[in-house]
């Protein structure tokens, strides 16, 4: 089970090596690739997209696409399930889309856009079983440097982030779902992201230079 | 909007990758990742920073109907490749083609102002000392929507791996702007907005790996063409 961020450079050894097989049409590979990725990348998608059916959709489009691009995944540029991650995040984004341009069809899947306040009570008791985008966060945040860096994040930074990441929403979303205006969280998220960002990298420079 | 800038390419990489930026936006960056190095390798980091964040996250277990789904897919892939079929599926796909372009005839015909045509411009070399870079030209086939700009050369262009080539805008007064750089000489550019106003030759120079630094051309000029719009 995939719990930190620890993990990932380490499953990302094996993955590679699946990926780089099926990307020569192997598809006993592809299907192992499959069995170790498809219930992360679901629950990635799950957290978007909220709706079983179509977060299931999502994922054969994905894993087709996967089995497409196989033989263009660079390692030495991306680790797999970053890559992964990355394309099972992007589908859903724009499924999101599509969603917002069929009206009719919102009923249902309104609350997971979080669209106006009317809707958070709705959210809040549809989302209440699984945790919080917080909790996620400092769940993530169990590896050292990641953890340090979230410390150095206000709680409204914190939230702003956790929301649009996990949850997808777009600024406006975030907006109302912490009711603030909107330059306050963009600020926040952009605040956030930068300090994440130098934090980070510092982290990871120093990892190397202590011969990681 | 000059895309080589590192500081602009973090900030939309950043919005990118968090999943902010959306509609529109979201699919004009996309459209420029393969002619922006600097913006792919902002996002590639944005990339690797965030996306281990999702580790967090409980697995779920899709149904068995997914895989099911996703395989037959694959095979049907697999056999419409195979054998003879690839001979067939290769003149299914040649009728397709005329089709297509009997659609965009019959389109052209019924609506001729539509459709403006495409202006090429051919770049010559300058003969400038740089190694690697042929005498042959470079040609650029801006779309008559003006939306699109294709660059191929006559004979490859084979730089140093340290070395891009860039090409530029450059208006009759003012600095030049940015298109991105071309692989080898080739490239899709998407115009944005007013990149072209005022604009009356292209040209490409040789920066280091990525583009220039910053986002003014620093290495010599190689091709050079004239158009009007």
């Amino acid at each position: 089970m995939l719990r930190s961020p620890a993990d990932w450079t380490e499953r990302s050894h094996d993955l590679s090596r699946l990926l780089a097989r099926a990307g020569l049409g192997d598809r006993a590979a592809f299907a192992t690739l499959y069995e170790r990725t498809s219930s992360h990348l679901l629950a990635v998608v799950l957290r978007i997209n909220r709706d079983r059916a179509q977060a299931e959709d999502i994922l054969q489009e994905v894993y087709v696409n996967v089995w497409r691009a196989a033989s263009s995944f660079d390692a030495a540029q991306s680790q797999p399930l970053t890559w992964l991650t990355s394309i099972a995040r992007n589908r859903a984004i724009d499924s999101l889309r599509r969603l917002q341009t069929q009206p009719q069809m919102r009923a249902g899947a309104a609350s997971s856009a979080g669209r106006d306040s009317e809707d958070d009570d709705v959210y809040d008791t549809v989302a209440d079983e699984s945790p919080g985008p917080l909790d996620l966060l400092s769940r993530a945040a169990e590896a050292r440097s990641l953890a340090a860096c979230m410390d150095q994040l206000s709680p409204n930074q914190r939230q702003s982030v956790a929301l649009a990441f996990f949850q997808g929403l777009s600024h406006a979303e975030v907006a109302a779902r912490m009711r603030q205006p909107l330059g306050t969280v963009k600020s926040w998220v952009r605040r956030s992201l930068a300090t994440l960002k130098s934090c980070l990298d510092a982290a990871l420079h120093g990892d190397s230079a202590r011969g990681r | 909007m000059d895309y080589s800038r590192k500081d602009l390419a973090d900030a939309l990489a950043a919005e990118y990758v968090t999943g902010t930026m959306r509609g529109g936006a979201r699919r004009r960056f996309e459209s420029l990742l393969p002619s922006h190095p600097a913006l792919r390798e902002a996002m590639l980091a944005w990339n690797e920073r965030l996306m281990p964040l999702t580790a967090a996250l409980a697995p779920v277990e899709p149904s068995g109907d997914v895989w099911r789904r996703i395989s037959d897919r694959l095979d049907r892939r697999k056999s419409v490749a195979a054998g003879a079929w690839e001979r067939l599926s290769f003149w299914r796909g040649l009728t397709g083609f005329a089709s297509i372009a009997a659609i965009g005839l019959a389109a052209l015909l019924a609506n001729p102002r539509a459709v403006a045509p495409p202006v090429v411009v051919v770049l010559a070399a300058t003969g400038a000392a740089a190694s690697g870079v042929a005498g042959a030209p470079i040609v650029a086939s801006i779309s008559g929507d003006g939306t699109t700009l294709v660059t191929r050369p006559i004979t490859p262009v084979a730089l140093r791996p340290d070395r891009s080539l860039e090409l530029w805008a450059v208006p009759t007064q003012g600095a030049p702007r940015s298109l991105g750089v071309l692989p080898g000489g080739s490239g899709v550019v998407a115009l944005k907005g007013k990149v072209l106003a005022g604009a009356d030759t292209l040209a490409v120079t040789i920066e280091p790996a990525g583009g220039s630094p910053t986002g003014a051309p620093t290495g010599p000029i190689v091709y050079v063409g004239k158009f009007s719009l």
